[in-house]
């Protein structure tokens, strides 16, 4: 009997602390567990009994890299409880503010994480010698996500300026044109950037769950919509009933909930991938196009395809972001970004967004003087790790069945992770 | 330092956080191979997949001690550190993780049920700041970090600088953006209280200090609660606003 063990202890470059438990014996995969190891901080205990106010402040520290996503779903919840309708601008420039955090995840997650594997390096130091001149226009990239949510939101990581009901601050119409302008003059690396992805070869086959995103009649909705829509079997629900769709678990090996459709106790992969597949139509011309000539339509379902999602999610966001930058330097948008008046009061509500990495819901309760009694967030990589386990089986039994070195699975393992694009820190919370 | 080439060595290593000041150190794109050029960046878990070496120079850690795990790394870093850094307001004062120190026990019950996982229960422990288990340096604060208040101090950390910071509170650094005070209007903010450094960014922007960067030995707390009074706002307010980045009490604060 031969017997192969696999074990990665704390899986590299990807967003927080985890492990790989894959057992090979006799050509049958026994045991394959992606085990989050993070460290709990326990968000939704932590936030129990603090003022509505401060629970997007608190809650943008859930993660550093989609922090602009955890901040605004929650404005979106608290708004939802008190009936607050902000302004068209307000809508706006939270887009934008998702938006910058997409371009610094997917330029981070394309090229510091992901593009190591594929031109065989273990850092992206190696590839920052190798080829500078790819490496500093993809760091261009990173900077410009970050110089948007900056401007948006008063810094890269956790928006100082969004609060209940508008913003505290905007910049200056002059500063929107600049942004425009900058935006634009990254499209051409952005398409470049999914000419790249689309070369790197890599396995094929198809995930065996299905694919959850939002969607709405028009746009390629981040924030606008509540209604998320399960790709392959077409079930659309409203995110206020996420409980009645979504089954959340705890399981031994790791920190995160784990998550399953409800009703046919399947996984899922809520991701950019999701996000081409449910509203491929509504891409922006140039990321449609980009999409096509690589080849990614609906319906396409092998995970590995994520990278190339993300690169073409990288030409929307600049296209469209560009757009909105020049409405908002213009009249276009009625009204102002200033916070808006409401009435404090109690009850139930979910803030749905895309984050970067997926579908994100965030379900808090308050009492009548707006404090929290219960909160829960479900982030996309809690969704997704079900969803990652069965496909890193299906991967190593295809691996193991064309007679491949424990060292190649292993690899080709990690870079299946690595597609997911899994933030930890945020599954764990 | 290195025998060849004398370039200090450096590991970074997170414990529990966002992961937020280690991505704002790879949002100084402009400095950052300027800095690495400086530095040999032995290990750096975020970016590589290269194992934790046995030799260093300088220890950079972000996070919170939330398990035995997390103290034990810290214990061997510092044994082999000549210069140990934290980054961020979870290392510095517990930060945000620290608000669940409060009545821990019963907390993962709140979020897991009856059914917490065995990976958390064998491991997790109340939450302390870096400095509860280890001797710190240098310390960069707030939630998150200035990118470039990290240059500055790697650079004292490796060079040997003064490693005292000033104490002062936000107030004085917020009044010289000349944006009026929010009590005037009625609305609480802790730059009363708490350590300057960061250039009042929040109340420059139209929106009240947090505290982010923990409150400041030279502050007059009892003073602040009673301005606070003053404008019309609940003293008890004022302390709960406080426990976001101070729920765990400091010993040592520079």
């Amino acid at each position: 009997m031969t017997k192969t063990r696999i074990q990665v202890d704390h899986v590299a470059r990807i967003e927080g602390h985890g492990d790989i438990h894959l057992e090979i014996s006799d050509g049958q995969v026994q045991r394959c567990e992606f085990s989050v190891t993070e460290a709990a901080r326990l968000f939704e205990s932590m936030v129990r009994g603090r003022p509505f106010d401060e629970v997007p402040y608190i809650a943008s520290r859930v993660c550093g890299i989609c922090s602009a996503s955890h901040t605004v779903t929650d404005l979106l919840a608290i708004e939802r409880i008190f009936g607050v309708q902000v302004s068209e601008r307000t809508r706006a420039l939270r887009q934008l503010l998702v938006y910058g955090s997409f371009l610094q995840n997917h330029s981070t997650h394309l090229f510091v994480f992901a593009a190591p594997d594929f031109l065989g390096h273990k850092s992206v130091f190696p590839l920052a010698k190798g080829d500078p001149e790819l490496f500093e226009r993809a760091l261009g990239l990173k900077a410009l996500g970050n110089e948007l949510c900056t401007m948006v939101g008063g810094r890269s990581i956790h928006p100082i300026t969004a609060v209940v009901g508008g913003f505290t601050h905007e910049m200056t119409s002059a500063e929107y044109l600049r942004m425009a302008d900058k935006l634009e003059g990254m499209v051409d690396f952005a398409l470049a950037a999914v000419d790249l992805f689309n070369g790197f070869e890599v396995p094929g086959f198809e995930t065996q769950g299905d694919l959850l995103a939002m969607v709405a009649p028009d746009g390629y909705p981040v924030i606008g919509s509540d209604t998320a829509a399960f790709v392959r079997s077409g079930v659309r629900f409203s995110a206020q009933d996420i409980g009645e769709f979504v089954e959340e678990y705890p399981v031994d090996h790791s920190a995160a909930f784990l998550a399953v459709e409800k009703e046919g106790q399947r996984p899922y992969f809520a991701s950019a991938l999701a996000r081409v597949n449910a509203s491929w139509d509504q891409l922006t011309e140039p990321a449609r196009f980009a999409a096509a000539k690589a080849g990614l339509r609906p319906p396409e379902f092998n995970p590995f395809a994520n990278n190339v999602a993300q690169a073409v999610e990288l030409v929307d966001a600049l296209t469209r972001c560009a757009a909105t930058c020049r409405a908002l330097a213009g009249d276009d948008f009625e009204g102002t970004s200033e916070p808006v008046s409401f009435e404090v009061c109690a009850g139930v509500g979910v803030g749905f967004t895309e984050a970067p990495r997926g579908a994100l819901f965030h379900r808090l309760e308050l009492d009548a003087n707006g404090v929290v009694i219960d909160a829960s967030i479900m982030t996309p990589t809690s969704q997704n790790i079900a969803n990652l386990e069965v496909d890193m089986r299906t991967l190593a039994t295809l691996l193991v069945d064309e007679g491949r070195s424990s060292d190649e699975i292993q690899l080709e393992i990690e870079k299946l992770v690595r597609a997911y694009d899994p933030c930890l820190s945020c599954s764990v919370h | 330092m290195d025998e060849q080439k004398n370039i200090p060595r450096v590991v970074l290593v997170g414990l529990a956080s966002c992961f937020g000041c280690q991505i704002n150190i790879t949002n100084v794109e402009a400095h950052l191979m300027e800095v690495l050029g400086q530095v040999d960046m032995r290990y750096w878990q975020l970016t590589s997949s290269e194992p934790m070496p046995d030799a260093f120079d300088v220890a950079v850690v972000e996070g919170a001690v939330t398990t035995e795990d997390a103290a034990e790394t810290l214990r061997r870093v510092r044994e082999k550190a000549r210069a140990v850094i934290t980054i961020g307001a979870c290392a510095a004062t517990a930060g945000i993780p620290g608000m669940a120190a409060a009545a821990y026990e019963g907390r993962a019950a709140q979020v897991y049920g009856s059914a917490v996982p065995a990976i958390i229960d064998d491991i997790a422990c109340r939450p302390r700041p870096v400095s509860d288990v280890i001797a710190v340096d240098y310390e960069v604060p707030c939630c998150p970090i200035d990118p470039y208040d990290f240059v500055r101090v790697l650079q004292k950390a490796l060079y040997g600088a003064n490693p005292y910071e000033r104490t002062s509170t936000l107030c004085g650094e917020c009044k010289r953006n000349e944006r009026g005070c929010f009590y005037g209007r009625g609305i609480m903010c802790l730059g009363l209280v708490t350590r300057q450094g960061c250039g009042a960014r929040c109340p420059d922007l139209g929106r009240p200090c947090n505290g982010c960067g923990g409150v400041s030995v030279d502050a007059n707390v009892e003073g602040a609660r009673r301005v606070a009074q003053r404008s019309g706002i609940d003293p008890a307010r004022f302390d709960k606003a406080l426990e976001m980045f101070n729920q765990v009490p400091r010993e040592v604060q520079r």
